[in-house]
């Protein structure tokens, strides 16, 4: 995607300032609530005006405030799901589906699309049932199809998990996953959800009061001095993406990049992909080879840098035997501010990492 | 009982004619005032909703006074005659005036009920307002709509005042169910002003069994997560 960004719009307490230029085929739009992310998501698409501005995507011009251009929304070929679904209630799944999908092209491409769309989704077996009677999962499902059926050229999802339970989440993010792997369809994805965004978004851009204060690579950027505060509450949680390597009598053993996890024993198929979260907090540091400890893992790793956010630091170090070749997970460990140069932290040091089984939480398989 | 078919067929026919005539326009203006901030919304919506507070007869006397020979629509302004009063038209017009108010309110309401955010997610799936309204917001508000014109069917059927005013009181001619109660009254004739009363409950309880039946549709559509605060 080539999105151009540049508005300004007054807001009740801040005025929205913007100016960016987005190459990365999925852009995270992260902060909290009051931020502006959803005006932002709305002058994108088409929604509200800014006092000033000019929005493009891909040489397209939207919205050129001083040469009087306006694309009204209906004209933009946005595939939008918001966080409550906005299903028609008066259709069935099938047309709800096919809302949007004239704008395709012939009878035939829009079958081709609400096939693979059907299938992507695993949405067959509810085609022909009312809105009403989904579960909450089913219906962002069906909104995803719905943008997805209407050819859109670029897909803006608000928040579309925030309406679910967390065992809901863990079952949609796959599909969110196969759209962002599978289909060519930039996407947009406005979340104030530190996983989400972690597994979602090649890029990451980060808005408060009104202003981009970072932006870059998800992780990199959660773990920003300026941006770490924003979420502390919840600290800051790795997302590691894994495979199924055996199950144990009361464990699973799951391989990363790197290294070999014990984890706490997931319903999960050997071979089985997923992805798990591990809060930076749950993680202690030891420069040597502890023995005799009752946390499941003791996993060599090397320190690439560490930063002081606040009264803590994060370390970021990189899984596996240093000079081993190959890239291992990168994870962050979240320690007191005066523990590095207590410990004599520097780039390259190898470090143990020790971390009990049960800190691990199934985020999602796919 | 062909005189009594007479007064029961001129009944459904000025109520008939008169909810076809404003159900376009009521709607319509519903609509507006449902969606839209313009200019002059609070004065359209007091002037609609006037008649429902005025005595009937005023009403019907402030249309006899435009209508009547030296009125702003009467024949020495227009150059012509509408000829509508003293007819069963001028009982339509009165009928139509006096349940205006009803249709409004009630179909705006429906219209209220629709998700605003449901037609801007359409606007972003491609879709026109026009054919956002076709598509959308008109079967989503249409139980509610219906049920306004029935209602604006029965404030027809039951209009008496303005419409004696413009119409008059002439059996065969202008004479409806409610004006017809009144004359039967008037000349102690309790048996016929029985008969006519019982048919009017029966076409009121009709009336009222549909638009409940609309209601109970009409939270068929209803679900969690429509209209949720943000």
């Amino acid at each position: 995607m080539s999105l151009e960004i540049d508005v300004e719009l007054p807001l009740d307490r801040f005025a929205l300032r913007v100016q960016e230029r987005i190459e990365a085929p999925s852009l995270g739009v992260f902060g909290a609530s009051g931020a502006g992310k959803t005006s932002l998501l709305e002058l994108i698409a088409g929604l509200r005006r800014p006092s000033r501005g000019r929005i493009a995507l891909g040489g397209e011009v939207w919205l050129d405030t001083e040469r009087g251009v306006f694309r009204r929304p209906e004209h933009r070929r946005l595939g939008y799901v918001p966080q409550d679904g906005l299903l028609f209630p008066h259709w069935n799944v099938r047309r709800n589906l096919l809302a949007g999908a004239d704008r395709v092209g012939g009878d035939r491409e829009i079958e081709r699309v609400f096939e693979e769309t059907v299938e992507l989704l695993e949405l067959s077996h509810v085609l022909d049932r009312s809105v009403t009677s989904l579960s909450g999962g089913e219906r962002q499902r069906v909104a995803l199809g719905r943008a997805l059926c209407s050819g859109p050229s670029l897909l803006v999802l608000d928040e579309p998990m925030a309406s679910l339970d967390l065992g809901l989440r863990r079952r949609l993010l796959p599909f969110l996953e196969r759209v962002r792997s599978e289909l060519t369809v930039p996407m947009l994805l406005v979340s104030h959800d530190p996983l989400e965004v972690q597994t979602l978004c090649d890029e990451l851009l980060v808005l408060s009061a009104g202003q981009v204060v970072a932006r870059g690579e998800p992780r990199r950027v959660l773990t920003d001095p300026d941006v770490f505060p924003l979420a502390a509450e919840q600290g800051f949680e790795n997302v590691i993406a894994g495979r199924v390597a055996r199950h144990g009598v009361d464990i699973t053993v799951v391989a990363v990049d790197g290294a070999s996890l014990d984890v706490p024993r997931w319903p999960l198929e050997e071979g089985e992909e997923l992805l798990m979260s591990l809060p930076a907090s749950d993680v202690v540091l030891a420069m040597e080879r502890p023995r005799r400890v009752s946390a499941r893992n003791i996993l060599a790793a090397e320190v690439v840098e560490w930063r002081d956010v606040g009264r803590e630091a994060l370390v970021d170090v990189e899984l596996g035997p240093v000079d081993s070749g190959t890239a291992g997970t990168r994870l962050s460990v979240q320690v007191a501010s005066s523990t590095p140069s207590e410990l004599g932290l520097e780039p390259g040091l190898r470090v143990y990492l020790l971390i009990k089984a049960t800190s691990f939480r199934l985020y999602g398989s796919r | 009982m062909t005189e009594l078919g007479s007064i029961l067929w001129l009944t459904l026919k000025v109520a008939g004619v008169s909810t076809a005539l404003i159900a376009l326009p009521a709607t319509l203006i519903a609509y507006a005032l449902a969606r839209f901030d313009f200019p002059g919304r609070r004065a359209i919506s007091a002037l609609v909703g006037l008649p429902l507070v005025l005595p009937p007869t005023a009403v019907g006397f402030l249309l006899l006074r435009l209508l009547s020979v030296d009125g702003p629509l009467g024949r020495r302004t227009l150059g012509f005659d509408l000829g509508l009063l003293l007819t069963w038209k001028a009982a339509v017009l009165g009928a139509a005036v006096m349940s205006i108010p009803l249709v409004v309110r009630t179909a705006r309401i429906a219209f209220e009920g629709v998700d605003p955010r449901l037609e801007t997610m359409a606007s972003t799936l491609g879709y026109s307002r026009l054919r956002t309204f076709l598509r959308v917001t008109l079967p989503l508000a249409w139980p509610g709509l219906l049920a306004s014109m029935i209602l604006g069917f029965t404030r027809a059927v039951g209009e008496f005042g303005a419409t004696v005013t413009l119409a008059g009181n002439i059996p065969g001619r202008t004479q409806t169910l409610a004006s017809a109660i009144f004359s039967a009254q008037q000349v102690g004739d309790s048996a016929r002003a029985d008969v006519l009363m019982l048919i009017a409950l029966g076409l009121g309880l009709v009336a009222i069994w549909a638009s409940e039946r609309l209601g109970a549709d009409r939270r068929a559509f209803d679900r969690p997560g429509v209209g949720a605060a943000r």
